[in-house]
């Protein structure tokens, strides 16, 4: 069974792992890019990683 | 779901040894530029009671956790898109590296260079929000160039990748850096050069992982 979307196509059975994945990945990324904590805990132990990485830190 | 473990665990082993390869690198290049750079900036008063590592193998250690995790992060996105278009093997994945390159380091540096710390910038929040919206246009910019055969598709694509330059990145209305200005553009080659490998290799190691598992 396969959608047709503009260039490509996905099987159905495909969409939910794939989106989980993403979903996770983006996740872990921005919470970890982005967090701010009020007490900096999170800030101060990501700072340099997110420095290296060209996050905007603080 | 038994797809979406096989992700995971292609995205923990690719994550794991691109970043081990970007925080060698990171060790040697980048932080010692970041402590040179801190010897500039004045302690903040406001901010002395808070937690931070200890230098050493402390601080070391979270920016291992944090570059660790944010390679499994990333892999994820590249192992999910490779799913998608029934892609394996490095070169394919190559790709995507260059994409999340792209993404997540070349766009929203062309508008916030890395700095370091001590540079004085525009407020928090818009910097944040500026970044995630510039990732954002230029992941759906380059699908719609690339991936898409209509013409407009791809008009509207190559829009969308200039559209957060025009508008600009904010910043402050008097720039000023209290560390030396060679130190930070040092920081920008290294920090370029070291997020294009880790990108690539991560590509690389994610597209060849995706051969050793047969999906349903
Ligand atoms: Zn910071």
């Amino acid at each position: 069974m396969k959608i047709l979307t503009a260039s490509t196509s996905i099987s159905y059975a495909k969409i939910l792992p794939g989106l989980c994945a993403i979903v996770l990945g983006l996740t872990v990324v921005l919470g970890l890019g982005f967090l701010q904590d009020s007490n900096n805990y999170l800030h101060n132990a990501a700072h340099d990683g997110r420095h290296s990485a060209a996050f905007p830190c603080h | 779901m038994a797809d979406f473990r096989k992700l995971v665990a292609i995205s923990l082993m690719a994550g794991l040894l691109g970043r081990l390869l970007l925080s060698v690198l990171q060790h040697y290049q980048t932080l010692p530029l970041i402590l040179a750079a801190e010897q500039f900036e004045t302690p903040s008063t406001e901010h002395v009671h808070d937690w931070q590592p200890i230098d050493g193998w402390q601080r070391n250690g979270f920016t291992l956790l944090f570059n660790g995790l944010t390679g499994f992060g990333f892999a994820l996105l590249i192992s999910a898109s490779m799913y998608w278009r029934d892609q394996r093997g490095y070169l394919y994945g190559l790709g995507w590296g260059l994409a999340g390159f792209l993404v997540f380091f070349v766009a929203p540096s062309l508008g916030l260079p890395p700095e370091l710390p001590g540079s004085d910038r525009a407020e928090l929040h818009s910097r944040q929000a500026w970044w995630l919206f510039t990732a954002a246009a230029t992941a759906i910019g380059l699908f719609g160039l690339i991936l898409a055969k209509q013409r407009w598709l791809q008009i509207v694509g190559a829009s969308l990748l200039a559209l957060p330059h025009l508008i600009g990145a904010p910043h402050p209305e008097v720039a000023q850096t209290l560390a030396p200005e060679a130190l930070q553009q040092h920081f920008v080659v290294l920090t370029s050069i070291n997020n294009g490998i880790f990108w690539l290799a991560l590509g690389a190691i994610a597209g060849r992982l995706m051969r050793k598992v047969t999906f349903a």
